[in-house]
């Protein structure tokens, strides 16, 4: 999605250190310091996570860290929520995963 | 449980207007204050707040920026990223958990503000579909575009303000729409109650509205008013049609949204048979309202009263800020959602009870509780932007509540 | 017209469908309600849903209690890992 690089309130905006990292093995450009979520909206990708049960799709929903819908697996600091945190030079990131069910039996595809 | 960890007089949970105004009061005072908030940035809601207001633009990052100088004037720590998960009162101190290790103070100040109320409609887990607030985020504080094309379903305070924003930060949207009628929708759904409220709103309402009230203050029939000449494709409010006669039925795609479903409804927010129709658009901004973030209050062991005027449970407090456990305040949305400058007026007031409580004021302490007061009410009185109606009495009713339990020792 | 499929919780993916099962079966509070569906357990521990749960009860019954306990919120009530648990408790 596009980047609002003037806004015509708040002036111009802070996108200062461009970076790039990696989301599920491809590498993608973003700013640094800017939330995971931010980062990958801005190269279009809405999908951060699958489901644990379902595998239903699933991306941020609340932006501000209530929700949890935006969790994802950040190579070093496990589970995070991409909307809290900042993104950094080389980060390795992967979508949140749909689990197994030992209960029920499912396994993964 | 030890001793270990950072000490200090006061901790404030939040970073918004309530807190950081708080905070720089509280040092005013001297006492040594630490603020603890989640978001990577000071600043809460305000980050992304925006709104025209009798020809000049009133902008809340400009306020959280001077608030938050202030703040490194006085020596107040302010500590992002950090989130609380829990806390505990050990003999005559908070102990607060953090994700950066304990942190200990005899007195907190809860200013965790408010959380949004969803507004479902079917498909509303796909990847697209946020709410309003997270559109608010992303365009206005962090700079990128929610979508090319959206559509905001909740017509409300929240939705109207934020829809404003959007469109001056050049975010495409398509309408505002009803969510579909049901048992969560309830009011919300239908179209007259929807008139009704935006009849409330004339300071946000641009001149189509207010026109139109004239008409409906003769039309005794409200239901049948809009039914009859509420305009099918709406009317524009600041280039975003306000469509009162449709709803969203459903919201469509594959992993992620393509498009909403919307219909035509009567006055009761019933769909008319065969009038629906799919709207492309890549992202649904969902408006169900605020309602106050107390669950620390709760944690804490703080007693909760049901207050819909003011969005809900929400922690007992007095009107000096205390709430019943001793050494605890609240100040801002958790207390009831109001707009940004009744929360800062809040922060200022329960700095004054937390620096009395604290012997930090000296004699003048209870003129300055009062004149705290007198401004949190003036502020009130002076609002532009009323969430809900009633909000003054609804007020006055939980000090009464806490005069006759507290205060009396119940 | 079929009715939707509306979810209520999106973590533990309940839909209102589930929620009308559990009420006909019996569970007839928030608390109940919580208990048979799972709604407001996951992992957003009711931030999301619970309004959604309260205003589906009270559509049902209007007498229905919106007694904060019912739904009440325990720690800890923010993500944490138990290496900050561990350093939180040493």
């Amino acid at each position: 999605m596009e980047r609002i690089q003037h806004h015509p309130i708040l002036g111009k905006t802070k996108f200062h250190q461009p970076i790039t990292y990696t989301f599920n093995g491809k590498k993608l450009s973003g700013y640094r310091g800017e939330p995971i979520a931010a980062a990958l909206l801005a190269e279009g990708i809405r999908v951060l996570r699958r489901h644990e049960e379902s595998g239903a799709a699933r991306g941020f929903y609340c932006a501000i860290g209530h929700c949890m819908e935006c969790r994802l697996v950040v190579q070093g600091q496990g589970i995070v929520r991409s909307c809290l945190t900042p993104l950094e030079p080389g980060m390795i990131i992967t979508e949140g995963q749909q689990l197994a069910n030992e209960i029920t039996g499912r396994k993964l595809p | 449980m030890t001793s270990k960890g950072e000490e200090t007089d006061l901790i404030i949970v939040g970073a918004g207007p309530a807190g950081l105004s708080a905070a720089n009061k509280a040092a005013e005072y001297g006492l040594r204050v630490t603020v603890i908030d989640e978001f990577p940035e000071p600043g809460g809601r305000m980050l992304g707040q925006f709104h025209e207001e009798s020809g000049h633009w009133w902008v809340g990052k400009q306020i959280a920026d001077e608030l938050i100088a202030e703040a490194g004037r006085r020596g107040v720590r302010i500590r992002c990223g950090v989130s609380v998960y829990g806390m505990l009162k050990v003999d005559d101190r908070f102990e607060v958990s953090t994700s950066i290790g304990a942190l200990f103070a005899p007195r907190v100040l809860l200013a965790t503000g408010a959380a949004e109320i969803p507004m479902p409609v079917q498909g509303w887990t796909l990847p697209g579909v946020m709410s309003i607030g997270a559109a608010q985020v992303m365009a206005n504080v962090n700079f990128v575009k929610p979508g090319r094309r959206g559509l905001i379903v909740g017509i409300n305070v929240l939705a109207m303000a934020i829809a404003r924003e959007l469109s001056v930060s050049g975010v495409s949207l398509a309408g505002i729409v009803l969510p579909p009628a049901g048992p969560l929708a309830g009011a919300a759904a239908k179209p007259k109650d929807n008139l009704e409220l935006l009849m409330g709103l004339s300071h946000l309402a641009p001149s189509p509205i207010l026109r139109m009230g004239s008409r409906i203050a003769r039309s005794c029939n409200l239901a049948g008013w809009i039914a009859n000449f509420f305009p099918r494709k709406g009317i524009r409010m600041w280039d975003i049609p306000l469509q009162l006669r449709t709803a969203a039925v459903s919201i469509n795609g594959n992993e992620r949204v393509e498009s909403v479903t919307l219909a035509q409804v009567d006055a009761k927010g019933e769909i008319l048979d065969g009038s629906q129709w799919e709207e492309p658009v890549d992202f649904v901004a969902l408006a169900g309202g605020l309602y106050p973030l107390a669950e620390l209050a709760s944690v804490a062991g703080c007693p909760f009263i049901y207050t819909p005027e003011l969005g809900g449970h929400l922690p007992l407090h007095s009107e000096q800020m205390r709430t019943p456990v001793e050494g605890l305040y609240v100040a801002g949305n958790i207390t009831g959602v109001e707009s940004a400058l009744v929360a800062m007026s809040q922060g200022r007031l329960a700095a004054a009870s937390i620096g009395v409580d604290a012997d930090a004021i000296g004699s003048g302490g209870d003129r300055i509780v009062a004149e705290a007061m007198e401004e949190v009410g003036r502020t009130r009185a002076a609002a532009l932007i009323q969430f809900q109606p009633g909000i003054a009495e609804a007020r006055r009713g939980i000090y009464r509540l806490w005069q006759e339990t507290i205060e009396v020792g119940v | 017209m079929k009715p939707p499929l509306i979810l209520i919780c999106r973590c533990e993916e309940v839909s209102m469908e589930q929620l009308e099962t559990a009420y006909q079966s019996g569970s007839c509070t928030s608390r109940q309600l919580k208990m048979k569906t799972r709604a407001t357990m996951g992992a957003c521990q009711g931030r999301v849903c619970r309004r959604l749960v309260e205003a589906w009860l009270r559509a049902q019954d209007p007498h229905a209690s919106l007694d904060a306990e019912l739904l009440s919120c325990r720690p800890p009530i923010r993500p944490v890992s138990f290496g900050q648990l561990a350093r939180g408790e040493s």
